[in-house]
């Protein structure tokens, strides 16, 4: 009973295509051995195919009016395709200064030290050797850009830098993400 | 001239080829839509916005069944103006009846016609959208399954499953008016 029943709802999931001729000669076979010992499927192929021919028959409306198009006029562009291109451009900007920073950090241009140490220093510039707590770092880390930097007792956030250029970085390539594909979905749809 | 040579006119921006693809194919994305959407100053919307969309892209037009590539954005624009209608109530003079083609255009025969065509109407918009595009596409416009599957950017397998679901739908809610068939 089961088996049949199963059968049957393989058969009818294959009607309609069967109608349409879209069956492979397999399954075409399956379809038509079921139809012939099984008069409510064959009932229902009936059905199927009487709402069918009932679907052909509805006529095809004349248009209201003609949709001919008049001569090129240039589109005004979406308002998400113009921000489009300043948030690629922000975004664009914010990495080249994280790059900048990070390259810069690298190679010792800015004075940089562990936040607490800098915070403390910042709070209390030029004080003694103008190293604060970090007079340990030694003569040779004066040479080149943090040298200038110490002189002047200002020391690079260079940390909150990164941070801030980072967060700006992926909120702004997010925003470029979604909106490019606001301007996919716009030119697919034409 | 052949279609072929019309697009490809068209694609280098000569509007006399772009509209003469519309005089083509107006009927059908008009029905399309209307049949969609079952209003009829939607589906005027709808026409008008594809075939502006589809003068606008016609360069990205990359070859294949034009039909299938215009009813694509036919397609977008009825789910767009769904949307739309969803949000806002139609008006009764929008309500465009479902007409039957008849070879005894009888007045009885009009009547029955008529009350078949309101029958089906409802059993379409009763339909999820995909599977109404996919009966309309089919039994309506009269595509086959590839280019329906082109359409709907969907596979085979979908398109067939589609339409067998939206068909058999439309059998079970028009059974119950099985008398006035004919």
């Amino acid at each position: 009973m089961f088996k049949r029943k199963s059968e049957c709802q393989i058969v009818q999931e294959r009607l309609s295509p069967y109608i349409d001729e879209q069956l492979n000669p397999a399954d075409r076979e399956r379809v038509e051995s079921h139809l012939e010992g099984c008069p409510a499927c064959f009932g229902e192929l009936e059905s199927l195919r009487s709402t069918v021919k009932l679907l052909r028959r509805v006529a095809m409306v004349t248009p209201p009016r003609s949709f001919a198009v008049a001569e090129a006029a240039p589109r005004p562009q979406p308002a998400y395709a113009r921000s489009f291109r300043t948030f690629r451009a922000a975004t664009a900007v914010a990495a080249l200064l994280l790059v900048f920073t990070f390259a810069g950090n690298a190679a010792h241009l800015f004075k940089a030290g562990p936040v607490e140490e800098r915070i403390d220093r910042q709070v209390t510039p030029a004080v003694g050797d103008g190293y604060g707590m970090n007079g340990a770092l030694g003569e040779e880390d004066l040479e080149g850009g943090d040298a200038l930097a110490a002189k002047e007792g200002f020391i690079w956030p260079v940390f909150e830098l990164e941070l801030a250029l980072s967060g700006a970085v992926v909120v702004l390539g997010g925003a470029t993400a979604v909106l490019w594909q606001k301007k996919r979905r716009g030119i697919e749809k034409g | 001239m052949e279609e072929d040579e019309i697009v490809k006119r068209a694609r280098e921006g000569d509007v006399d080829s772009f509209n003469r693809l519309v005089e083509i194919y107006q009927r059908g994305v008009y029905n399309l839509s209307l049949r969609m959407l079952g209003n009829a100053s939607a589906a005027e919307d709808a026409t008008q916005d594809a075939f502006l969309s589809a003068f606008r892209c016609i360069g990205r037009f990359r070859g294949g069944s034009f039909r299938a590539w215009l009813f694509r954005i036919a397609t977008n624009s009825c789910y767009d103006q769904l949307r739309a209608l969803s949000r806002r109530p139609t008006t009764p003079i929008d309500d465009m009846p479902v007409e039957l083609e008849s070879d005894r255009p009888s007045p009885e025969d009009f009547a029955v016609r008529r009350e078949i065509g309101e029958k089906i109407k409802e059993a379409l918009a009763a339909l999820p959208p995909d599977q109404r595009l996919a009966v309309i596409l089919r039994d309506i416009e009269g595509l086959d399954y590839q280019e329906i599957a082109r359409v709907t950017g969907s596979s085979l397998g979908t398109v067939k499953s589609r339409i067998n679901r939206g068909r058999g739908r439309l059998r079970h809610y028009l059974e119950r008016y099985r008398e006035l068939f004919p």
